[in-house]
């Protein structure tokens, strides 16, 4: 019991900050983009002439048998090898425990299920899609996978999942546990896409999903995604960068308050503004949302390079996820993919500053370089 | 009943999304668990989903799955049987 407290004291989140900071020993992706190849770092970016964005599919023979495939849906297929490309970059078969977090779960199966529930008038239905309609579908596959018995929780908060999921990696870690999978999965369902449709959010058709920030149109183009992560206590060859903190708040009154947020976020984590290299900006292609972080853009992140990265994977709740993706890559990288970048000051990325929002969840992420 | 057989072949096909496979890819009378198509106990419970929505029939004894399900000409014999 001692020793157990001691540990707990003992161990200092790298940077300093108020949670504990992680080193990110291994990534994986599956996205609009072809991201699954992490020997690859966006070489060339996939053009769509739609409002709607769905995964590039990686070879799922390579991570499952033919027997467990044929009943997985499609988030099933992409959710889980995603952790599993994470757990092999990382070099690791047995993660100490698996943070999750999905918006919407799985929601094409569900409909499916629901759907057959009525058309047999709640009788017998398929035992696999009720087995894949719940929001953990995905973590406790990865953990049947890769026989991981120890702590598994899946957080659905809207657009606060994935950094809810960090949040629970980080106090894991100063509750002594180690080589956390961490990751966000969602995808963009028919429903979903025409609940999108209905309610304006989408940016209408024909449209270009590297045009969406200008001035031409409005609206979002709806996403996908999958992405995960080894947060650790101890670097290794393969670490890619630190997570050194995360913050969330909702509903932010005006430009300000987001401001001083920012700002308090950063010196929470010994850090300011002017250690930060890089921004990258959760901006979405929708107007009215755009407007505040095209202000912070241009009146407040004045010396830092701005990167977006909805035109690559489309908004959805957990995109900060496929954020986290992109920062790893830059650090490990030190390369900013042409593709991304918004205002290029030159900046080199060491100190990443990442601020995303969904509706009115609003959410930030540090990160440093190795 | 080979009319059945060859409905009931791409029936499964479907039920138990078994894409890789052609209702001629399945002998009449091989095994569908184990060694044969390699069936587990999922598969088991889709298949009485099948029988009771395609035929309307429920099998009333889940002792009986083995027997009934041992390859397709025995769901076959138990469709006639069973059949209204």
């Amino acid at each position: 019991m001692s020793n157990q407290k001691e540990n707990k004291t003992v161990f200092k989140a790298p940077f300093g900050g108020l949670g504990a900071g992680l080193f990110i020993n291994g990534i994986g992706c599956i996205s609009p983009q072809r991201t699954f190849d992490n020997s690859e770092f966006l070489a060339e970016v996939k053009e769509y002439n739609t409002n709607r964005l769905t995964c590039v599919d990686a070879d799922y023979t390579k991570f499952f048998d033919a027997g467990s495939i044929r009943r997985m849906g499609r988030l099933m297929k992409y959710g889980t090898a995603a952790g599993m490309i994470a757990l092999r970059d990382a070099g690791l078969e047995v993660p100490g425990a698996i943070s999750t977090g999905t918006a919407l779960g799985l929601p094409e199966v569900s409909q499916k299920f629901l759907k057959s529930l009525i058309e047999v008038d709640e009788t017998i239905v398929s035992p696999t899609t009720f087995i894949q309609s719940t929001h953990n579908t995905v973590s406790s596959n990865i953990a049947l996978l890769c026989k991981c018995f120890s702590h598994n929780n899946t957080f659905s908060h809207k657009g606060f999942s994935f950094e809810s999921a960090l949040t629970d990696a980080q106090l894991l870690v100063l509750e002594n546990m180690n080589n956390i999978l961490v990751g966000a999965y969602d995808e963009v369902s028919d429903y979903k896409y025409a609940a999108m449709k209905k309610t304006k959010e989408l940016r209408g058709e024909p449209c270009n999903n590297l045009d969406i920030y200008g001035e031409k149109g409005n609206g979002v183009i709806a996403g996908e995604g999958a992405a995960f992560f080894v947060l650790a206590k101890e670097k290794t060859e393969n670490t890619y960068g630190s997570f050194v903190g995360n913050k969330t708040f909702y509903k932010p009154e005006s430009t300000e308050e987001i401001r001083n947020h920012i700002l308090s976020f950063l010196k929470e984590n010994n850090s300011s503004l002017e250690d930060i290299d890089v921004v990258i900006t959760g901006i979405s292609g929708a107007k009215e949302t755009d407007a505040t972080r095209i202000d912070l853009n241009k009146n407040l992140f004045t010396t830092q390079t701005i990167i977006a990265y909805k035109h690559l994977c489309g908004e959805y709740m957990t995109s900060s996820a496929f954020a986290f993706w992109l920062a790893s890559k830059m650090m490990k990288s030190q390369q900013i993919p042409d593709s991304v970048i918004l205002e290029n000051r030159n900046r080199s990325p060491k100190n990443i500053l990442l601020y995303n929002s969904h509706k009115h969840n609003h959410s930030l992420m540090l990160f440093k370089a190795c | 009943m080979s009319e059945l057989i060859a409905t009931l072949k791409v029936q499964i096909i479907e039920q138990l999304n078994l894409q890789h496979l052609k209702p001629e890819d399945i002998g009449d009378d091989q095994p569908l668990f184990v060694e044969g198509l390699g069936l587990d106990s999922i598969d088991a419970l889709e298949l009485i989903v099948l029988l009771q929505q395609q035929y309307g029939i429920k099998l009333a004894n889940p002792q009986d799955g083995p027997t009934v399900f041992k390859t397709v000409r025995t769901i076959a014999d138990y469709i006639t049987a069973h059949k209204k």
